[in-house]
């Protein structure tokens, strides 16, 4: 297709998507809270406390796209990368809570590195305001790997304890979590490598250096045939991947990886958080968006300012459990 | 041909027009230390996304690879490496732009970036999906090895100091686990401060390290900060003198780029690697090796031509196995999937036309990089030349302010640069040259990390011994380590069986270049006098040690093992020292420049402290403006007329707004405010 062309559709769409956002808008002038359509009236600085690159950032890039179309105001990306995202949490509250500046957020970071120590904030002391989506953990093997399915290396790790070697992004993280859910459920002793990241572990993975690789499915994307995925840590089975079972088909109840959102300072009023989270959730159901975040293996949630209470007293009890089991918090 | 068509479409005119905008703003931010390759192309990510995809990709290779380039200057005129990949350059280049020749340490480096690029980039053009193979056979052990590999560096750039080199690496491998480790998940050696959580930040660390002594040296004395060469042939950038060298060292020219094109495609470590490895390599094959770190150009030639190689290396992971190899390639690897790219095996087939123009972009950026790239360096060499010591000093400072703060937005990092640099002065004073620490220091958790997940799958396969010895690649690695040590003591045996003096020997007592040096005479020494410094040093470090040790107890056994393990070398080696020094062998400690001017030294420290401390009350720009503007009244040896001043005070404002509005506005980072802003 020509450049012309495309530049059309998009501005087809364009309109379109204008014309659905003015009605919105008109609907939500004419309902009791007022000056709603006075937000956002200048640029918001979005944070997030990972480098460029990472799916923090890859997600926060896809709403940037889509971010003008359904607020009318630009979005810019800042990185406060160090201490695995605690820096910048522990500075969020000294944000100004006007509502321009919103920050990244993640589990079950925001959970699991309070409770090892000090790390200049507390969960409850956060305020996110939107868990946007997470990125399910998964199960890869290479595509020439003797292990056809999940069973097989059930099978394999039964005989060898210990002898699986799994490699993941970091320690006690989400890979981490979901590993030893998996030993615990399957009935077996695998050995967790832990990298320094997606990349390296993916890296590893790719090269047979380990004997599987738990990540998230997210890399089933980037590597394509490369990898072949047992299974996968989510409700249902990912759209991008319509032939990989998850393990709760397979008989194993789990389902987890990493939860992102959107958090504001805690100065932030109750209106402002709710319009945040609204925002969030408006970019959330653009067709495009979803698109993109399907293709790429990420899951959509949809947990607003509503329900998040619920939402993180839920995840904090589930974390706890598995804290102990990693030798965190006592 | 098929690849012809990709070319025309990478030379439509305003693809070259970003590919010239972006080699240019690439080098100019890469000239800044701390403003890295990875903060310019994050900002420009978001303009890519209205482009078509080859031009925003092109846009974005050529400010990548300006970028790696740029951080040459920096290297060269101030002693800064603005990345890890660039350390190496500082070895040579500042030696050699402190006796006159820093416009010709530029233009070499500018010969061998753009042939290291080219090589690269062609290996990305005809060889991606072969050599994408080098990073899957790369496992732990192999890392492991590499970094022990360029860890043997240390042996060479200590000579005749190897025990302080081996403390100032286990110093730099100390500070390297400061923070949440990667391996266990331990906290290690933060002293319970939240700010030591994310550990110590690489580049912050070698922004203080190598920078900041060379603005104190630079205070205490009327001496120009670089030698002009007065003899009007040698004042330029001696681009025919350069190409003469170059072409004489071709074989280290073509060795380079092809190491720097390899080690490039090793996701993660490849980019720090590349440079040290490369430099190794130039150093041991080199019949001048003990000219190496004391402005031999072969070293400049090495390490720039490696670290160039590295951007077309590190993209063959990115576009092959949708493995980024370096930051900047995640940042670029984002950018295409937002526009829709699936990136991956499948990438080279389905999307061709994108990714061969691509590829000629990023050729033709690094062409382009030639003329441009000796343009800036020229600008940027006559500057540093000319500008006054009473402006450069607070420029230079504030420069390290900057960078320190850009990485991350935290003035954390700019005061642990701070630390750092203070603590490198006065080790440097008793002969614990910066170098080692910062091997150390990158080196580290490569080095820990390759280790113990080797361990660890040995361990679950019963076969240690085997993970760790029994590699092919492992093995040809260790070889390379054994021989970079064993060389110089061979070239020495030789020597001295043909009874001429090692030209190690002689290199030793050098302060400028040895080839122009003459045998020393046959008078004795005067008796030395006991470097009493050294030894309480030594004792610090040997107590340090021990109180690492103690806290390893606390760890996890994945995590204790590599702070376990080199506590006890720095207890050994500092003890070592003690004996050594008591003995009085070994090069006594550099007692400086007589004539320098202490106090003033000491009052440039205390403003710097301040400085740093007060930028979150003052805000940024207030506090900038503050302390360069004393620094400035610090740096002047004479007195001047108030019109000087006038001129002075003007520029003083305009460089400070600059960098705030650079920061604020186009790199969008989050500045400061304090009191004022």
């Amino acid at each position: 297709m020509t450049h012309a062309g495309q530049n059309k559709i998009w501005e087809e769409q364009m309109s379109i998507k204008k014309t659905l956002i003015a009605t919105s808008l008109a609907l939500m002038v004419a309902m009791p809270a007022l000056a709603q359509s006075d937000f956002p009236t200048k640029t918001i600085t979005y944070i997030i406390p990972f480098n460029a690159g990472g799916e923090s950032d890859l997600s926060a890039r896809f709403q940037q796209a889509e971010w003008k179309e359904h607020t009318g105001e630009d979005v810019i990306i800042q990185y406060q990368s160090g201490a695995g995202g605690a820096q910048a949490w522990s500075q969020l509250n000294s944000i100004p809570g006007d509502g321009y500046t919103v920050m990244g957020i993640n589990l079950p970071h925001t959970v699991l590195q309070p409770m090892e120590g000090s790390v200049g904030y507390k969960t409850d002391e956060l305020t996110p305001v939107n868990y946007f989506h997470y990125t399910p953990n998964a199960i890869f093997v290479t595509k020439d790997s003797d292990y056809k399915t999940l069973q097989d290396l059930i099978d394999y790790a039964k005989e060898n304890p210990g002898a699986v070697t799994l490699a993941g992004s970091g320690a006690k993280s989400a890979n981490n979590l979901g590993q030893l859910q998996f030993d615990e459920l399957a009935g077996v002793k695998t050995t967790y490598i832990p990298f320094s990241g997606t990349g390296p572990s993916i890296t590893a993975v790719l090269g047979s250096q380990t004997t599987a690789g738990f990540n998230y499915a997210t890399s089933g994307t980037n590597q394509g045939d490369a990898l072949r995925m047992l299974a996968v840590a989510s409700e249902k089975r990912l759209p991008a991947f319509p032939d990989v079972p998850t393990f709760k088909e397979l008989g194993l109840d789990i389902v987890g990886g990493a939860y992102r959102g959107v958090a504001v300072p805690d100065s932030a009023s109750e209106e402002m958080r709710q319009k945040i989270s609204d925002i969030v959730t408006e970019i959330n159901q653009d067709p495009e968006f979803i698109k993109k975040m399907e293709d790429g293996g990420f899951v959509l949630t949809d947990i607003g300012y509503e329900q998040m209470p619920e939402f993180m007293k839920k995840m904090k009890a589930e974390y706890t459990k598995s804290a102990a089991a990693l030798g965190i918090g006592n | 041909m098929e690849l012809l068509g990709y070319f025309l479409d990478a030379l439509t005119p305003f693809n070259l027009m970003l590919a010239l905008m972006g080699v240019i703003l690439g080098t100019v931010i890469g000239a800044l230390p701390g403003l890295s390759a990875t903060m310019a192309v994050a900002v420009l990510v978001p303009f890519t996304f209205t482009m078509e995809p080859a031009s925003g990709l092109i846009a974005l290779g050529a400010i990548y690879t300006g970028a790696i380039y740029g951080g040459a200057f920096a290297a060269i005129l101030v002693n800064t490496p603005g990345t890890p990949s660039a350390i190496a350059t500082t070895f040579d280049g500042y030696p050699m732009a402190r006796r006159g020749d820093g416009g010709l340490a530029i233009t070499l480096a500018n010969l061998a970036s753009v042939f290291g690029g080219l090589v690269g980039a062609i290996a990305l053009l005809l060889l991606a999906p072969p050599l994408a193979k080098v990073a899957l056979v790369f496992g732990p052990p192999e890392y492991f090895w590499l970094a022990v590999f360029g860890l043997t560096l240390i042996s060479a750039l200590s000579v005749g100091n190897t025990l302080k080199g081996l403390v100032g690496a286990c110093l730099g491998l100390m500070l390297s686990m400061v923070g949440v480790a990667v391996v266990g998940g331990d906290v290690r050696y933060t002293l319970d401060i939240p700010a030591f959580l994310g550990g110590i930040d690489i580049t912050s660390a070698l922004i203080g390290l190598y920078c900041v002594p060379v603005i104190l040296d630079l205070v205490s004395t009327r001496a120009a900060h670089l030698k002009v060469n007065t003899d009007v042939a040698k004042g330029g950038m001696r681009l025919r003198e350069a190409m003469g060298i170059a072409w004489r060292s071709k074989f280290n020219v073509v060795r380079s780029s092809v190491i720097g094109t390899v080690v490039g495609i090793l996701p993660g470590a490849g980019g720090s690697i590349a440079g040290l490895v490369s430099y190794t390599e130039a150093r041991r094959s080199s019949k001048y090796s003990a000219n190496f770190g004391k402005g031999e150009p072969d070293g400049v030639i090495a390490t720039e031509a490696a670290n160039n190689a590295t951007v077309g290396g590190g993209f063959i992971p990115t576009l092959v196995l949708g493995i980024p190899g370096t930051p900047p390639d995640a940042i670029i690897l984002g950018a295409l999937l937002v526009q829709g790219i699936k990136i991956g095996p499948a990438l080279f087939n389905d999307e061709t036309q994108v990714v061969y123009t691509f590829i000629f972009g990023l050729l033709i950026a690094t062409v382009l990089m030639l003329p441009t790239g000796l343009l800036i360096g020229r600008y940027a060499y006559k500057s540093v030349v000319s500008f006054p010591k009473s402006l450069l000093v607070p420029t230079v400072a504030f420069m390290t302010v900057v960078g320190s703060f850009a990485i991350h937005s935290n003035i954390q990092d700019t005061q642990m640069m701070f630390g750092l640099g203070v603590m490198a002065w006065v080790l440097n004073r008793y002969g614990f040259a910066p170098s080692p620490i910062v091997l150390g220091l990158v080196l580290g958790p490569i080095a820990e990390q390759g280790f113990v997940q080797s361990y660890l799958i040995g361990n679950a396969t019963d076969n240690i011994s085997g993970m760790f010895f029994g590699r092919p690649i492992s093995i040809g690695i260790i070889f390379a380590a054994l021989l970079t040590l064993g060389y110089p003591f061979f070239t020495e045996w030789r020597a001295r069986k043909r009874e001429v003096q090692p030209l190690t020997e002689r290199a030793m007592d050098a302060k400028a270049h040895p080839a122009n040096l003459q045998p020393k005479s046959a008078t004795p020494d005067a008796p030395r006098g006991l470097d009493a410094g050294a030894i309480l040093l030594a004792v610090l470090f040997a107590a340090l040690g021990i109180m690492a040790y103690v806290a390893t107890d606390a760890m996890s056994p994945m995590g204790a093992v590599f702070p376990a393990t080199i506590s006890v070398l720095l207890v050994v080696f500092s003890i070592g020292l003690v004996i050594f020094v008591l003995l009085r062998k070994g090069n006594p400690s550099d007692k400086g420049d007589p004539a320098a001017s202490t106090t003033r030294r000491i009052l440039l420290t205390i403003i710097f402290g301040l400085w740093v401390f007060l930028i979150p009350v003052l805000g940024f720009f207030v506090a900038g403006l503050a302390a360069f503007g004393t620094m400035m009244v610090l740096a002047e040896h004479e007195s001047r007329p108030a019109k000087t001043w006038l001129i002075r005070t003007i520029t003083a404002v305009a460089v400070v707004a600059g960098f705030w509005w650079m920061m604020a506005d186009v790199l969008l980072l989050r500045m400061p405010m304090g009191l004022f802003f």
